[in-house]
């Protein structure tokens, strides 16, 4: 028996006894929460303590979901501060909410150290918001000297993770962003992981391995910057024309041939081939005569490799290999011969399909 | 066999992920019905394919275990069944086939200064260009800022076919991939994200021992004012001796609601052909482009951008000057509450050919149910089969049968170049949902 087939219940044991255990608690981040009632701003801008509302939080070492740390004052009307408004007690209830706190942080640590609750407060839930308004990052790193952390993307002993974050400042994702992100992955793509998992990054650069396009799986996302929307078959000739490294960033040969054989446009197709309409009178023939592939080819060899990129079999070696219908003269451009000599010959099997 | 292996993995996966931190789980089961043509001539035959998908995501984080901190698996994958003709990008010969797009396991030792990856990933940092490979990756936090970067691996191939550089639908083909980079960041004070990255990162990719990548390249990002990001990277190909790629660009976030971008770019497309394709030895070709665009968020949920690049291409023959291309855009987007419209406007003029474009689309939330449509239109400067224009049009509608899960069923109509009429129909049901266990540690 293949050993891998054994593979199958040892693996299907293993995922059972491990089902066995429940975490103890699982919640998912559609959990709808309802929305905040408490008017902030108008307290705040009445100079009322945060901690008339707030007790306990001052002695609170971590962010414990379990744990709300707020107790509306009984009978406000009769007690100061929130007489000096308050004639009558307020009717309305605090709705309860499990709010989810996706980062470390103990309040004691802190109060002690600002002067204000503001000082990351710095906006607050007002009656009808649905999230809560958390401090901004800034509002850490104004004290805390953390840019070799985040230079280094060592984000996790404080956040829990960062999915579902937005950036504020760098690597916000505004603009141009299909055509900037990359720049920045590039030097900081430990940065980019905090937030995003390959499977995220592979849903449109694993071109290969795709089960389909972006734009027919997600036709309702029109907000998204899909390359390939709507008709993409009659323009990718112009676009990969206008910008051929572009194509070839993603696919390599063999995906533009897998269509264009069964188009017959490519000599790889088993049936009939048709020459595409660019090919016509002038294209090639016999030495003397115009050989307008030859232009074609200097300007952008990416659009010939959509058909022609079969090695040794390529349509190009049976009139350029050395010896052959147009083998007296090389084929290659003045920048290839500079570059090139007969040890790339050794080194490349490809080089002896005519040099050999 | 490869079943078998599937499953073991996912009941792998499913007994980590019992134990984690948070599990995303993303299933979808998609069936898309559309024509495609088939034959060479004016008049091509015209078939009807329908494949039926089974699209299957599954990341597990902060796997608690003994080893590794924030251990993550990761699998992607999914398989198809053609229930009438093979569509083109089937990649096998059978009607039943599918693909692992992303699967690998990940840990962090030694207090998080050593990430090790192993599995089917992508490659994305420096020069590697997103390489796609079955293998494994090392990255080091060292003192002072350095960071070291190293992976080796196969280059994958769609379906588990053939790894040969040349017939492989990836970019990178080959049999064999290794590569690194050295990275040196200098923190600044101020706001998060102020400082400097620097790396320098090698790509090499072989075929049967022939070359298929050995490039070489460096990469920047400064950011010394919070509203400035400039950005650069340069890549060199040691085969070729020749500079296959430089760009430079800056980021000015002129005021909070007013973003400006300015670029050059230059590539050699024919280094990005694998080096052992009989086409590499044919061109030398260099373009240019210069550019820029700006976003700007209107206010009352209005927002509008447009970019315009200058684009420098070889001219019509060797010694002839070069082609002068023009490429813009333009979008303007207006998003309140449930409902979204947008607009975008596309110009190309390039040597061969152009097109003048407009696409406009909008998007309501009907409470659980939504409904969005979609509408593209591109002119062409010379036309393509004969016919002037291209035009299509989505429609879709969706509704949310339970919390994470969804149906979604949208239909496509259209008039191109290759077909008078086209209709396609897709339809899905998505479950998407996050687990998180809610102790904060």
């Amino acid at each position: 028996m293949d050993t891998r087939i054994g593979l199958v219940p040892l693996a299907l044991a293993l995922a059972g006894a491990a089902c066995g255990y429940r975490p103890a608690k699982v919640d998912s981040y559609a959990t709808k929460q309802p929305a905040y009632t408490f008017p902030h701003s108008v307290h705040v801008d009445a100079d009322v303590a945060c901690l008339e509302c707030h007790a306990g939080i001052q002695k609170a070492t971590r962010l414990d979901p379990a744990v709300r740390h707020v107790r509306i004052p009984q009978n406000p009307s009769k007690r100061k501060p929130c007489s000096d408004c308050h004639d009558a007690n307020p009717t309305s209830k605090l709705p309860a909410r499990a709010r989810e706190f996706r980062v470390r942080f103990s309040h004691a640590d802190h109060l002690n150290r600002v002067s204000s609750c503001t000082a990351c407060h710095r906006q607050l839930p007002e009656a009808g918001d649905a999230a809560p308004r958390t401090p901004p990052m800034e509002a850490c790193t104004s004290c805390h000297v953390h840019q070799a952390a985040f230079a280094q993307a060592r984000c996790m002993p404080c956040h829990v993770d960062l999915k579902g974050y937005r950036p504020e400042s760098a690597f916000r994702h505004e603009g141009n962003w299909i055509a900037s992100h990359g720049a920045l992955a590039r030097p900081s793509a430990e940065s980019c992981a905090q937030c995003h998992d390959q499977t995220y990054c592979a849903s449109c650069h694993a071109s290969a391995t795709a089960p389909t396009r972006l734009e027919n799986l997600f036709p309702e996302r029109v907000d998204r910057g899909f390359i390939h929307r709507g008709d993409y078959v009659s323009r990718h000739m112009i676009d990969s024309g206008a910008n051929p490294a572009s194509c070839k960033r993603c696919h390599g040969s063999g995906f533009c041939d897998a269509c264009h054989a069964l188009q017959g446009v490519s000599r790889t197709a088993s049936g009939a081939v048709q020459r595409p309409a660019s090919h016509g009178p002038g294209w090639s023939g016999p030495i003397g005569t115009p050989q307008r592939h030859r232009d074609a080819a200097r300007r952008d060899i990416s659009s010939c490799a959509g058909c022609h990129d079969q090695g040794a079999d390529a349509t190009c070696v049976g009139c350029h290999r050395v010896g052959g219908f147009a083998g007296t003269k090389a084929p290659h451009p003045r920048k290839f011969l500079s570059t090139h000599d007969r040890d790339d010959i050794r080194d490349n099997a490809m080089c002896r399909a005519c040099h050999g | 066999m490869r079943i078998a292996e599937l499953l073991a993995a996912v009941a792998l996966l499913s007994a980590s992920a019992a134990r984690a931190g948070t599990i995303e789980v993303d299933a979808t089961t998609f069936l898309n019905v559309a024509q495609q043509t088939r034959g060479p001539g004016p008049t091509p035959d015209l078939v009807t394919v329908a494949p039926a998908f089974e699209i299957l995501s599954i990341t597990a984080r902060d796997l608690r275990n003994p080893l590794a901190d924030d251990l993550t698996i990761a699998l992607s994958t999914w398989g198809s069944y053609e229930l009438q003709d093979r569509r083109w990008d089937n990649g096998t010969h059978h009607d039943l086939t599918g693909d692992v797009i992303t699967g690998y396991v990940q840990g962090r030792l030694l207090d998080r200064h050593l990430t090790l990856r192993l599995g089917r990933a992508q490659v994305q940092t420096g020069v590697a260009r997103m390489i796609h490979v079955d293998g494994g990756q090392a990255i080091g936090l060292l003192p002072y800022g350095f960071r070291v970067s190293a992976y080796a691996g196969v280059p994958v191939s769609q379906r588990f076919a053939t790894r040969s550089g040349l017939r492989s639908w990836n970019p990178l083909g080959g049999d064999l991939a290794y590569g690194g980079r050295l990275g040196w960041s200098l923190a600044l004070p101020g706001a998060p994200g102020r400082g400097l990255d620097l790396g320098a990162s090698a790509n090499v990719v072989s075929d049967g021992g022939d070359p298929v990548k050995q490039e070489v390249g460096a990469d920047l990002r400064l950011r010394l004012a919070a509203p400035v990001t400039l950005s650069g990277f340069g890549a060199y190909s040691v085969y070729d001796e020749r500079i296959s790629e430089g760009t430079v660009r800056a980021d000015w976030n002129a005021t909070r609601r007013l973003l400006v971008e300015a670029d050059y770019r230059f590539v050699a497309p024919d280094l990005f052909l694998a080096r052992n394709s009989i086409l590499s030895v044919f061109s030398a070709e260099e373009r240019h482009a210069f550019g820029g665009g700006a976003t700007w968020q209107v206010g009352h949920g209005l927002r509008a951008g447009g970019s315009y690049h200058l684009q420098l291409a070889p001219g019509a023959t060797e010694d002839a000057a070069r082609d002068v291309g023009h490429e813009a855009e333009a979008r303007l987007e207006w998003e309140r509450g449930p409902m979204r419209v947008g607009a975008d406007g596309f110009f190309l003029d390039a040597f061969d050919n152009g097109y003048v474009g407009g696409r406009v689309y909008a998007r309501r939330q009907l409470g659980r149910a939504f409904a969005a449509l979609d509408a593209i239109l591109h002119v062409f400067r010379e036309d393509v089969n004969g016919e002037s224009y291209s035009l299509s049009g989505t429609a879709s509608a969706g509704y949310q049968l339970a919390r994470g899960l969804s149906a979604v069923l949208s239909g496509r109509a259209g008039t191109t170049p290759f077909l008078e009429r086209t209709f396609e129909v897709m339809a899905k049901v998505v479950y998407a949902q996050t687990y998180r266990s809610t102790e904060v540690r």
